[in-house]
C-alpha cells in the first residue's frame, strides 16, 4: 500500500462515558498506522493524553474537536484519509458531522472501515430494529401508541411486563414498567399527558434477562471472530458501564454460546461493519431467548476491556482491517506464531467493577440505571471468579479489602433489600451482607431465594459470594492456616488472609498455554506453577494509579507510561504493575512486564522479588502509589526516588511546616481544631474567611471555604464529627493569585519547565481551575522567587525526582499551600507545551543520574512563545442532584487545552474544546451574584454588554446592576411565580449563565438555577474570574490551527540564542 | 477431601482433589481449550481412551443437561479441572456436574493445576498417563501406568464406542446414506436428519456389500477416537467404493478417506481439542472457526494429484478438507456439527447433501 496521511481523531477530555480507553485505542491506531508506513495526523482537544505526545503522530493538533476546527485542519493538512472508529462516540459523531457536512467529499478524504451508513443505522433505532428483523434477528418488540387501546392490544400480543416510555419530555416524566392492565392504563394516560406529541413507546421489558456482550472484529473479506464475550452480574437494567463485567460468560450452555455468537457474525456481517464492534444481548435466564439490545459499530470501554482480558489488542487490529488488511494476514500479536484470525480462549477469569464519584457528590442521586455514572473501572484477572472478584474489589482503592465488615453490618434488613432491589454503588456488599446474615440464621437458602427475587441476580454468582462470605466468617474467627491460604488463593490480600506464602505468576497468553506466548503480560495465582520470565536487564518497578476517579485521572497514567519508556532508554527493564483496564500503561508494550493486579503492597513486592528489581518507583502513580511508601519500606523493598521521608514531611503538617519555617517560607496561617467550637474561636482569631478541612483526607475532600460564623456552623452540622488523632484544620483563606510548579530535583539542580497560573482565585481545587502558561500576570521578580523557593523545598525535603507545588500570591506575597513529593495533573500539560521530558528525567534522577548530563537544562526554561490553557471539563448532566458550584473539593473529570499564540485564542480555544458554545451577539446572559461579589462584576458584565449580549437577572441583581449603568432584563424569581427563573431556562430562553452565589451548601435558589442550566445543556459559569475569562475570549479571534510541533519548533527558535 | 494425582508417563506428577468415585484412569493425556461444552466433550466418543484436561478453570457453572450429550455414556477414561461447580445454576441442568462424574465412575481430578498440565503436556506432546482418584489408587497408579505403557496401544478404542448393530435414522424417503459409525456424535446424526436425510448406521467395519445393500446415495464416515491406521479394513473398504458412491468424511473419516485415497496421515505433537480453529476455506478465500478433536492429521504433501486440499488450519498450517478432483469424494477435518463448538461450518452438510438430490 502506498504511504498515506490518515487522519485520526481523539474522544477529546474524560466525561463519564469516556475515559481512557480512547487513549489506549487510539494509541495502538497511530503505533499500526505507522508501523505500515503512513503519516498520521491526529487531533484531540485532551492534553492529558499520550496519545496527543508528538512521538506517537507525525501532526499533533490539540485544537477543539468541532466540525468548524477540525475542517481547517483538513483543510490545511489535506489528509488522504480519515479513520473515525477509534476516538469513541465524539470521534465517530465528529466524523459523520464532517461527512454530512460535505467536507471529507471537498477535501478528497477517504473515510476508513466502517463506513457512514453503518454507523448511522447503528445510531438510529427504527431502521436498526428493522434491519434486524430483516435479518432474523430477534430485537425486544415495541410500538409507538396514541391511544390507550393501542397499548391494551400491543399487551395483549406481548405479555408483562412492559415498559412505558413517552416520546419528547423532560428526564422521562410520565413512564415507568407496568405489570398488568391496571396500570398500563394508568401509565399510558399519564405519559400520553405528559407527552408533547401525545405519542408513547411501549417496549417489552427486558428486567432480569441476563446481559451479555460480544467483542467481534470483521475484515473487509468478510471474515469474522468473536475476540471475547462478557456477563454482567447486574442483570439487564444497569448501565453495562456501571455493571459488574466477568468474562467470559459464566452461566451460558455451550449451545447459548454458539447462539449468540452466531447471532453476533449475523449481525456485524448484515451491517458490514470492518473493523472492531460491541453487540449486547439480553438472554432470557429460562427460556435460552435473545434480544439484541444495541450495537456499537467501533472501538468502546467493553472494547478496551476485552483486549486486556484476552490479550488480544482489538484496537490495532481494527486499524490494520480499515487499512485494508484481512485477519488472515495480520500476525497476531501475542503469539508470534499465529494469525490475528484467531479466537481468544481464557484459563483464567476476569471481573470488572466500575468506580463511581459518589465519595465526591454527597447529594447525587445514587440509584443504578440506563445513565452511566462511574469515572472508571479496576480490573481483576484471577484462576477463578473469586480471585478476579477479590482483586478487583480491592483494586478499587477504596480501603475495601473485603465484601462484608463494612458499615452495611449496622443496615436494618429492610435497608439492605431496598438496596439489592433498586441498585446503588452498594449493592455487591449489600447482598453480601445479606448472604452473612443467611449464614448466621443457618437460612443460606432461604437468603439466596430473597436476593434472586429482588434483584434477579443469578444463583450461580450468588454461591460464589456465599462462599467467599463464609471464608471471610471463618478468617474472622481465626486468621491464617488453611483458611488462609484458600483465602490468598481466592484473591485476598496477605493482611485478610492473615498469611503470606509464595506468589506465582502467570500468563496471559489468548491460547490458554496451547501455544507458547511473547508477550510478558502475568497476573498472580497462588498455589501454582510460576511462569515469571525476569527480564535480563535489570527492572524497575512502576506503580500505576488504579481506575479513574475524580482528582486522579489519566494523567498520572500518561506519567507512568513516560516512566516505563524513559526506563527502557536508560537500559532498564520497565515492570509496571497496575489494574486500569483503560489505559496505556496497562498495554503490554508499553513495558516489559506487565503485572495486572492492584497496584497494592502485596503485589508491588512480588512483582519487585519476581524481576529482581533495583527498586520500586511509587511518584508516578498519583496518591495510590504514594501511600504504599511507608508499608513497602516495611518490607524491604527499595523505593527509588524520593523516599518515604521525604513523602512524610510533605505530608505532616508539623514536619512540612517546620521545614517552611526553616526556609523562612510563609504559609497562610492556621491551626487545628479539637472541636467545632475551638474552630470556631481559631476562625475568630484569623479572621475569615477560612479554609476548614479534615486532616485526615487527601485530595480536598471535605474541604470548604466558610465566609462567617454562620457557614461555619452549618459545616459543623454536616460534617462528620472531628476525632481526637484526627483534628479539623482551619487556615487563613487568602484570596490571591494561585501559581503552580512541578519540577524535578537531583539533589543539586532543579529543573522547572514553566509556572503555570490559574485564572480562578485560590479557594476553587487546582483541578477545577482554568490554569495557563506561561504566567500574565506574574512579575519576572515573583517568578524568580517560585523558582528559588521551590529549589529550597525540594532541598529541603531531600527529593530525588518530582515535585509539584501549589501557591498563592496574596497582596505582594508568596505563600506555599501544598507541596507533593509525585508528578502532577499539570506534567503532562507542562511536557507538551514545553517540550520538556519532565518526567523522563525524575526517571533518570531516581537511577541515579545528574540533570546537568541530561538534554533537559537545568533552571526555570525560557517560556514558551504561544500560550496554552487548560480548561477543566465536568460530567455535572451526568450526576443528578449534584452541586456545580466549585469550590476546594475537586468536581471535575477531565480536562482540554487551548494553544495559541495570544492568550486570549487559547482561552477561546480552550472553551470551545471545552464544549463551551461562543454565544453570539444579542445572545441571553442569566446573571445572579453573590452580594459580596457585586462591586466586582460590574466591570466584567460591562464586558458582556458591550459584547452585545442581553443581560437578565432577578430583581435583585437586576437593581443593582441597572444602578450601574448596565441594561438588564428582569424575570421572576422562582418565590415570585411562573414564568421565572427556572421556566425561563428550561424553555432555553438563555444562552448562558454567570451564577456565583458563593460558600451556598443547600438547595437553594441559585443550586437550583445551576443544575436547570446543566440539565438543558446550557454553559454554567460559577466563578467571577471564570466570566471575566470567557469575556476575554469572546472578544478575540483565535489563531489558525498548528500543530505541537511547530509550536515546539518556533519554540526552539525563538530560545536558541 | 481425598486426594487424587494425575502421573504422566515422563514421571510428572500433578496433585489435588478426588470427586467420591475412587479409582484409576489410564490412558492418554491431551488438553481441550474449549471455554463452554464440557458435557458434550466428556461425552464425545473422539475422547475414548483419553484423560482429558479443562484448560478453562471453572467447569460444571452450568450443571448437565443431559440433552446435548454425545453417547449415552461419558467417554472420557478420566477428566482433570481446576474447579467444579457445587452449585450449577441453568434452567436446563438436572444435576451437578461432580454428581455425574460419579454417577459415570470417572476418575476424575479437581483442584489441579491444569495451566500447569496443559503446558507440560504442550512441551512434552501427548503421553500416556494415569489419573488415581483416592489414596488406594495413588498408592497403585505409577505400577499400573508402568505396565499400561508397556502394552498401551489405539486398536481397541473405536471398537469400543462404534456401534455393533445397524440402526436407522431420520424419516422415511429423504436421501438415503449410510453413515460409517468409527464413534459418532449424536450431534453429526442430528445435523443430517434435520436436512432430511435417511440415515443408515453401520459399524464402521461394514464390507463393501453390507454398505452397497443399502443402495445409499452417498456414505458418511464419522468421527472417531485413536489413530486411522488401525482400521485397514475400513480404508480398504472405502478405496473399493472410491467412485461407486459420493463419499464425505469427517474428522476420523477424513484422515480414513484420505489414506483409501493414498495419502499418509501422522501424529501431531499434542493434538487440536477446543473450539477456536481457524480455518482458511481455498476456495472462498474466507477464515471460518472450527471445533476440532484429534490427535492425528492428514499430511497435505502427501495428497495424490487426485485430492485438492480446500482448507488448511491457520494456527500451524495443517490440512483440514480435501477433495477429490473427478470423483464426489469430500472431507473435514474439524466438526462442521460443532456439539461443542461454533457453527461457522455448519453448512457443509447441507451443501454434501445437496449433491445428492
Amino acid at each position: 500500500m502506498p504511504q498515506r496521511s490518515v487522519l485520526v481523531i481523539g474522544s477529546g477530555p474524560i466525561v463519564i462515558g469516556q475515559a481512557a480507553e480512547f487513549d489506549y485505542a487510539g494509541v495502538q491506531a497511530c503505533r499500526a498506522l505507522r508501523e505500515e508506513g503512513h503519516r498520521v495526523i491526529l487531533v484531540n482537544s485532551n492534553p492529558a493524553t499520550i496519545m496527543t505526545d508528538p512521538e506517537v503522530a507525525d501532526a499533533v493538533y490539540l485544537e477543539p474537536l468541532t466540525v468548524p476546527s477540525v475542517e481547517r485542519i483538513i483543510e490545511r493538512e489535506r489528509p488522504d484519509a480519515l479513520l473515525p472508529t477509534l476516538g469513541g462516540q465524539t470521534g465517530l459523531n465528529l466524523a459523520v458531522e464532517l461527512f454530512e457536512a460535505g467536507v471529507l467529499e471537498r477535501n478528497g478524504v477517504e473515510l476508513l472501515g466502517t463506513p457512514v451508513d453503518t454507523i448511522k443505522l447503528a445510531e438510529d433505532r427504527e431502521r436498526f430494529k428493522h434491519k434486524m428483523i430483516e435479518i432474523g434477528e430477534p430485537v425486544a418488540s415495541s410500538a409507538i401508541v396514541t391511544k390507550i387501546d393501542e397499548g391494551l392490544a400491543f399487551a395483549a400480543e406481548h405479555g408483562y411486563p412492559l415498559v412505558v416510555r413517552p416520546a419528547y419530555t423532560l428526564g422521562g416524566t410520565g413512564g415507568g414498567i407496568v405489570y398488568d392492565e391496571h396500570e398500563l392504563s394508568e401509565t399510558l394516560e399519564s405519559g400520553l399527558a405528559a407527552s408533547l406529541i401525545h405519542q408513547v413507546l411501549l417496549e417489552i421489558s427486558l428486567l432480569g434477562w441476563k446481559e451479555i456482550e460480544y467483542e467481534v472484529l470483521r475484515d473487509g473479506a468478510n471474515n469474522c471472530i468473536i475476540v471475547c464475550n462478557m456477563e454482567n452480574i447486574d442483570p439487564v437494567g444497569v448501565h453495562t458501564g456501571d455493571s459488574i463485567v466477568v468474562a467470559p460468560s459464566q452461566t451460558l450452555s455451550d449451545l447459548e454460546y454458539q447462539m449468540l455468537r452466531t447471532s453476533s457474525l449475523n449481525v456485524i456481517r448484515a451491517l458490514n461493519v470492518q473493523g472492531g464492534c460491541n453487540i449486547q444481548f439480553a438472554l432470557h435466564p429460562e427460556r435460552s431467548e435473545y434480544c439484541i439490545i444495541e450495537v456499537n459499530p467501533r472501538v468502546s470501554r467493553s472494547s478496551a476491556l476485552a483486549s486486556k482480558a484476552t490479550g488480544y489488542p482489538i484496537a490495532k487490529i481494527s486499524t490494520r482491517i480499515a487499512l485494508g488488511q484481512t485477519l488472515d494476514e495480520i500476525p497476531n500479536p501475542v503469539t508470534g506464531v499465529t494469525k490475528a484470525a484467531y479466537e481468544p480462549t481464557l484459563d483464567y477469569v476476569v471481573v470488572k467493577i466500575p468506580r463511581w464519584p459518589f465519595d465526591k457528590f454527597p447529594l447525587a442521586d445514587t440509584t443504578l440505571g440506563t445513565q452511566m455514572k462511574s469515572t472508571g473501572e479496576a480490573m481483576g484477572i484471577g484462576r477463578t471468579f473469586q480471585a478476579a472478584l477479590m482483586k478487583a474489589i480491592r483494586g478499587l482503592d477504596l480501603k475495601r479489602e473485603t465484601l462484608t465488615g463494612s458499615a452495611l453490618a449496622e443496615w436494618t434488613g429492610d435497608q439492605l433489600d431496598a438496596v439489592i432491589a433498586k441498585p446503588n454503588h452498594e449493592r455487591l456488599f449489600a447482598v453480601a451482607e445479606a448472604l452473612r446474615r443467611g449464614i448466621a440464621a443457618h437460612r443460606e437458602t432461604e437468603a439466596i431465594a430473597r436476593i434472586i427475587e429482588l434483584s434477579a441476580i443469578d444463583k450461580f454468582w450468588l454461591y460464589e459470594l456465599l462462599e467467599l462470605v463464609r471464608m471471610e466468617e471463618r478468617l474472622r474467627e481465626q486468621p491464617g492456616g488453611e483458611w488462609g491460604e484458600r483465602a490468598l488463593e481466592a484473591g485476598y490480600s496477605t493482611h485478610s488472609a492473615g498469611v503470606r506464602n509464595a506468589v506465582s505468576f502467570r500468563m496471559v497468553d489468548t491460547a490458554a498455554a496451547e501455544f507458547p506466548a511473547k508477550s510478558p503480560y502475568y497476573y498472580i495465582a497462588h498455589g501454582e506453577s510460576d511462569e515469571m520470565r525476569a527480564p535480563a536487564k535489570e527492572a524497575v518497578v512502576v506503580v500505576g494509579s488504579g481506575p479513574i476517579r475524580i482528582g486522579q485521572g489519566i494523567e498520572f497514567d500518561y506519567s507512568c507510561v513516560h516512566a516505563a519508556w524513559a526506563l527502557r532508554e536508560a537500559g532498564c527493564a520497565p515492570v509496571v504493575v497496575n489494574n486500569n483496564p483503560e489505559t496505556v500503561s496497562t498495554d503490554f508494550d508499553v513495558s516489559d512486564v506487565l503485572i495486572f493486579e492492584p497496584p497494592g503492597a502485596d503485589e508491588v513486592e512480588a512483582a519487585y522479588r519476581a524481576t529482581n528489581a533495583r527498586g520500586v518507583m511509587l511518584a508516578f502513580g498519583g496518591q495510590t502509589a504514594i501511600n504504599l511508601a511507608d508499608e513497602l519500606a516495611r518490607r524491604g523493598v527499595t523505593i527509588v526516588g524520593s523516599d518515604r521521608r521525604s513523602l512524610d514531611m510533605a505530608e505532616d503538617r508539623e514536619k512540612f511546616d517546620a521545614a517552611l519555617h526553616r526556609l523562612g517560607v510563609a504559609r497562610p496561617e492556621g491551626k487545628a481544631a479539637r472541636s467545632f467550637r475551638e474552630a470556631r474561636a481559631i476562625a475568630r482569631e484569623l479572621g475569615f474567611p477560612v479554609l476548614v478541612r479534615p486532616s485526615y483526607v487527601l485530595g480536598g475532600r471535605g474541604m470548604e471555604v466558610v465566609y462567617n460564623e454562620g457557614q461555619l456552623a452549618s459545616y459543623a452540622e454536616s460534617a462528620p464529627p472531628i476525632l481526637p488523632d484526627a483534628p479539623l484544620l482551619v487556615d487563613k483563606y487568602l484570596r490571591g493569585l494561585e501559581v503552580e510548579v512541578d519540577a524535578a530535583f537531583d539533589g543539586e539542580d532543579i529543573l522547572i519547565p514553566g509556572v503555570f497560573e490559574h485564572i480562578e482565585r485560590a479557594g476553587i481545587h487546582s483541578g477545577d481551575s482554568i490554569s495557563v502558561y506561561p504566567t500574565q500576570t506574574v512579575a519576572p521578580e515573583m517568578e524568580q522567587r517560585i523558582v528559588d523557593v521551590t529549589t529550597a523545598i525540594a532541598r529541603e525535603l531531600n527529593i530525588r525526582g518530582l515535585i509539584n507545588i501549589q501557591f498563592v500570591i496574596h497582596e505582594g506575597k508568596l505563600y506555599i499551600i501544598e507541596a507533593n513529593p509525585r508528578a502532577s495533573r499539570t506534567v503532562p500539560i507542562i511536557q507538551k507545551a514545553t517540550g520538556v521530558n519532565l518526567v523522563a528525567a525524575a526517571t533518570r534522577i531516581a537511577l541515579g543520574e545528574m540533570l546537568r548530563d541530561m538534554p533537559y537544562g537545568t533552571g526555570l526554561t525560557p517560556r514558551a512563545p504561544f500560550v496554552v490553557v487548560k480548561i477543566p471539563v465536568f460530567s455535572f448532566a451526568k450526576m443528578r442532584g449534584v452541586e456545580t458550584i466549585l469550590g476546594p473539593e475537586m468536581k471535575s473529570t477531565g480536562e482540554v487545552l487551548g494553544i495559541d499564540e495570544r492568550f486570549a485564542g487559547a482561552l477561546r480555544k480552550g472553551f470551545i474544546g471545552a464544549g463551551v458554545r461562543m454565544p453570539a451577539e444579542g445572545a441571553r446572559v442569566l446573571v445572579s451574584i453573590a452580594d459580596e461579589e457585586k462591586e466586582a462584576s460590574i466591570p466584567i458584565l460591562q464586558r458582556y454588554a458591550s459584547l452585545g449580549h442581553r443581560l437578565i437577572a432577578t430583581p435583585g441583581t437586576r437593581e443593582y446592576l441597572q444602578a450601574a449603568g448596565i441594561t438588564c432584563e428582569r424575570v421572576n424569581k422562582i418565590s415570585d411565580g411562573s414564568p421565572h427563573v427556572l421556566d425561563l431556562i428550561h424553555d432555553r430562553g438563555v444562552d448562558l449563565v454567570i451564577n456565583d452565589a458563593l460558600g451556598a451548601r443547600e438547595l437553594t435558589d441559585n443550586y437550583r438555577i445551576r443544575r436547570a442550566a446543566v440539565e438543558a445543556n446550557i454553559a454554567c459559569l460559577t466563578s467571577l474570574d471564570t466570566a471575566r475569562a470567557l469575556a476575554e475570549a469572546l472578544e478575540n479571534t483565535a489563531g489558525p490551527p498548528r500543530t505541537l510541533q511547530e509550536y515546539r519548533c518556533a519554540q526552539t527558535t525563538k530560545s536558541s540564542p | 477431601m481425598k486426594p487424587a494425582a494425575l502421573f504422566l508417563a515422563d514421571g510428572t506428577r500433578f496433585d489435588g482433589h478426588a470427586l467420591r468415585y475412587e479409582g484409576i484412569a489410564l490412558g492418554e493425556a491431551v488438553f481441550y481449550t474449549g471455554m463452554t461444552g464440557y458435557e458434550e466433550a466428556l461425552t464425545d466418543p473422539s475422547y475414548a481412551g483419553q484423560i482429558l484436561t479443562f484448560t478453562y478453570p471453572m467447569i460444571g457453572n452450568y450443571g448437565i443437561s443431559e440433552t446435548v450429550a454425545q453417547y449415552p455414556r461419558a467417554c472420557v477414561a478420566g477428566a482433570v479441572m481446576k474447579r467444579i461447580a457445587q452449585h450449577p445454576s441453568h434452567h436446563q441442568s438436572r444435576k451437578a456436574l461432580g454428581e455425574w462424574l460419579d454417577e459415570q465412575r470417572i476418575p476424575t481430578l479437581v483442584d489441579a493445576d491444569t495451566r500447569s498440565i496443559t503446558i507440560a503436556l504442550r512441551e512434552h506432546g501427548t503421553i500416556w498417563a494415569a489419573l488415581a482418584a483416592g489414596e488406594e489408587a495413588i498408592a497403585r497408579a505409577e505400577a499400573q501406568l508402568t505396565d499400561f505403557v508397556r502394552t498401551a496401544t489405539t486398536k481397541e478404542l473405536v471398537p469400543s464406542v462404534a456401534t455393533t448393530v445397524e440402526h436407522v435414522e431420520g424419516r422415511e424417503g429423504g436421501p438415503r446414506v449410510v453413515l460409517l459409525d468409527c464413534g459418532v456424535k449424536k450431534a453429526i446424526i442430528r445435523e443430517l436428519t434435520a436436512l432430511g436425510a435417511n440415515v443408515t448406521v453401520l459399524p464402521y467395519n461394514a464390507s463393501k456389500e453390507q454398505i452397497m445393500e443399502h443402495d445409499p446415495a452417498a456414505v458418511f464416515i464419522s468421527p472417531g477416537p485413536g489413530d486411522p491406521t488401525d482400521l485397514p479394513q475400513t480404508i480398504e473398504t472405502l478405496r473399493s467404493m472410491l467412485g461407486q458412491r459420493p463419499m464425505y468424511g469427517v474428522c476420523l473419516g477424513h484422515q480414513l478417506l484420505a489414506l483409501a485415497c493414498g495419502a499418509q496421515t501422522f501424529k501431531l505433537p499434542y493434538g487440536h481439542r477446543g473450539g477456536n480453529q481457524p480455518v482458511k476455506d481455498l476456495r472462498h478465500g474466507e477464515v471460518i472457526v472450527t471445533a476440532h478433536n484429534h490427535g492425528y492429521a492428514v499430511d497435505a504433501l502427501s495428497l495424490p494429484s487426485a485430492l485438492e486440499q480446500t482448507m488448511v488450519n491457520l494456527n500451524d498450517g495443517t490440512n483440514e478438507g480435501f477433495r477429490h478432483r473427478d470423483l464426489p469424494v469430500a472431507a473435514v477435518q474439524f466438526h462442521p456439527e460443532a456439539s461443542p463448538g461454533p457453527f461457522d461450518a455448519r453448512r457443509l452438510f447441507a451443501e454434501w447433501l445437496q449433491d445428492l438430490v
